[in-house]
């Protein structure tokens, strides 16, 4: 390479950018295709199942909501994270979460294993108002969620679409849905939601874990 | 990863340290055509700014090579180049089993320790309630507060008063952290109408000596037969079955007229969680000593 080749690059903006969007995507052409394009080959855990009506309610009140932008749903394989909540996460968990709710951000605490550390009543005084019972919470009140029934056909048309991208809700799970989820409101939708968050789904139980991962953690 | 993904990864590592390696072969020794002036004929400004020649200082060039063959040390140690595992086998999950262990290790002189006392015993123990205390507040406050007062929005119980729904030795508030306790107070509106919850709850309040209506109280006395099959003839409940205790003027979820209206007509359902597998069982027994040691006097208070 001449210098002329350089000074060309240079006093050519088109073709400076060009080149510099090259070398500063090989890093995310590394990491990020290869998972992307093998993503279709994880498969469900042991016991994850699509969400039933009510849960999947409730998983879109908590998007709309924008709980992710406080809560993360994901435990990293780091011991004090794993001793504060549980087994860490797996891919194999969240593959009928779209989108998937892993989060990086926490103002308040992870929630991908919160299902059952408290009770029914609990949650729902907490989502009315959060400082009844944590005083030093920052979080705010979402009174409005006990107001709004929820609508058994939009129910029904989010599981045909999920249907089509992939998950396996059967014909019955369908035509049952407004039943499941007659007179419930938001409020309800997500506490079904949060109770469920990894409750069937531990890969093992969390204090076994730590000791005898599930993976080496080698083959992403 | 498949070998074919192995292979692109490979690929663009080794197409990306080759372009780096191609510059710092070329860069040093590129001749630059410059003006007698010194500068490069690069102006702005109608000549007002020029662009001068300068090479790049010795010292930046030596850091950025160390910075390239770093990178070959570590991908050779660590994964990072295709499906090669590094020489290391370094794993994040295989360092968290390492932290983990090391952990547990740490801790468990503490807890071969606290296997020998009981949990009352247990509850003098500075170590253990300091531990106690710590995982307490991770857990437990959310319902049963910081301070273990209790919340009567939940019919969370105050901890810190020796007055117990389940029983308040050692082995009876282990068991409750471990296997959980659900409270069962069924409805009885149906059955008794508004007047007689209303006569229930007037003859509730006379068990604790509260302000309440006699006559009211006198008529509730009569139903509360049915009641005394869990809370006792004497309303003094029953810890076999977490019946509270009607006559100490210590309420669950609230001890005036309207609440225990409330109680009497919907019922109650408290859930105390399971804790087992969250906790498991040597934190159960050190938030246990801390929970006992709240009601009953800390002994190692020097205070």
């Amino acid at each position: 390479m001449a210098y002329r080749h350089f000074e060309f690059i240079e006093k050519h903006v088109w073709t400076l950018g060009i080149l510099t969007a090259i070398m500063v995507s090989i890093g995310g052409l590394a990491e990020i295709t290869p998972l992307f394009i093998e993503a279709n080959k994880v498969q469900p855990a042991e016991g994850v199942k699509p969400y039933d009506p009510l849960r999947l309610a409730g998983r879109d009140v908590y998007v709309r909501e924008g709980c992710y932008l406080c809560h993360s749903q994901m435990i990293r394989a780091l011991r004090f994270e794993t001793e504060r909540y549980g087994h860490y996460s797996t891919a194999s968990e969240s593959v009928y979460d779209r989108p998937f709710q892993w989060g990086s951000k926490r103002t308040g605490p992870d929630l991908a294993r919160v299902g059952g550390k408290y009770s029914d009543a609990w949650q729902r005084v907490h989502l009315m108002a959060p400082r009844e019972v944590v005083p030093q919470s920052n979080m705010p009140d979402y009174p409005w969620l006990s107001l709004a029934l929820l609508d058994g056909k939009d129910i029904q048309a989010r599981m045909r679409v999920l249907r089509m991208l992939g998950d396996p809700y059967s014909d019955a799970d369908i035509k049952n849905a407004p039943k499941a989820v007659a007179g419930k409101t938001e409020m309800d939708a997500l506490i079904a939601y949060l109770q469920g968050l990894g409750i069937d789904n531990e890969p093992q139980k969390p204090a076994a874990a730590p000791a005898a991962p599930a993976s080496d953690g080698g083959a992403p | 990863m498949s070998n074919a993904w192995s292979l692109w990864v490979m690929f663009l590592v080794v197409f990306n340290l080759g372009i780096t390696f191609i510059l710092f072969l070329w860069a040093p020794r590129a001749k630059v055509p410059t003006l007698p002036d010194g500068t490069t004929g690069h102006v702005w400004a109608h000549g007002a700014i020029r662009e001068g020649m300068h090479r790049l200082p010795m010292w930046w060039i030596l850091v950025s090579f160390a910075m390239f063959f770093g990178a070959f040390g570590y991908l050779m140690l660590y994964p990072g180049f295709g499906n090669h595992k590094g020489t290391l086998g370094w794993t994040s999950h295989g360092e968290l089993a390492r932290d983990t262990a090391a952990n547990d290790a740490r801790l468990d002189a503490a807890f071969q320790r606290f296997d020998k006392y009981s949990i009352e015993q247990l509850a003098g123990d500075r170590e253990a309630l300091a531990m106690g205390e710590v995982l307490f507040r991770d857990n437990c406050a959310a319902c049963h507060g910081r301070d273990a007062h209790g919340n009567v929005l939940l019919g969370a119980p105050n901890l810190a008063d020796n007055d117990w729904l389940y029983g308040g030795d050692g082995k009876a508030i282990e068991t409750s952290i471990l296997d959980g306790r659900h409270g069962a107070m069924p409805a009885w509106g149906p059955q008794f109408g508004d007047a007689g919850v209303a006569n229930l709850a007037n003859y509730v309040l006379s068990l604790s000596n509260l302000p309440h209506d006699a006559a009211k109280a006198t008529a509730g006395k009569a139903l509360f037969t049915v009641c005394s099959a869990c809370h006792g003839p004497e309303g003094r409940g029953n810890p076999a079955i977490g019946a509270p205790n009607l006559t100490a003027n210590n309420w669950l979820y609230g001890g005036d007229l309207e609440t225990l209206e409330t109680t009497i007509r919907e019922g109650r359902g408290g859930i105390m969680p399971s804790w087992r597998g969250r906790l498991g069982a040597n934190d159960a027994r050190v938030i246990a000593a801390y929970v006992y040691s709240l009601s009953h006097g800390d002994p190692t208070n020097t205070k």
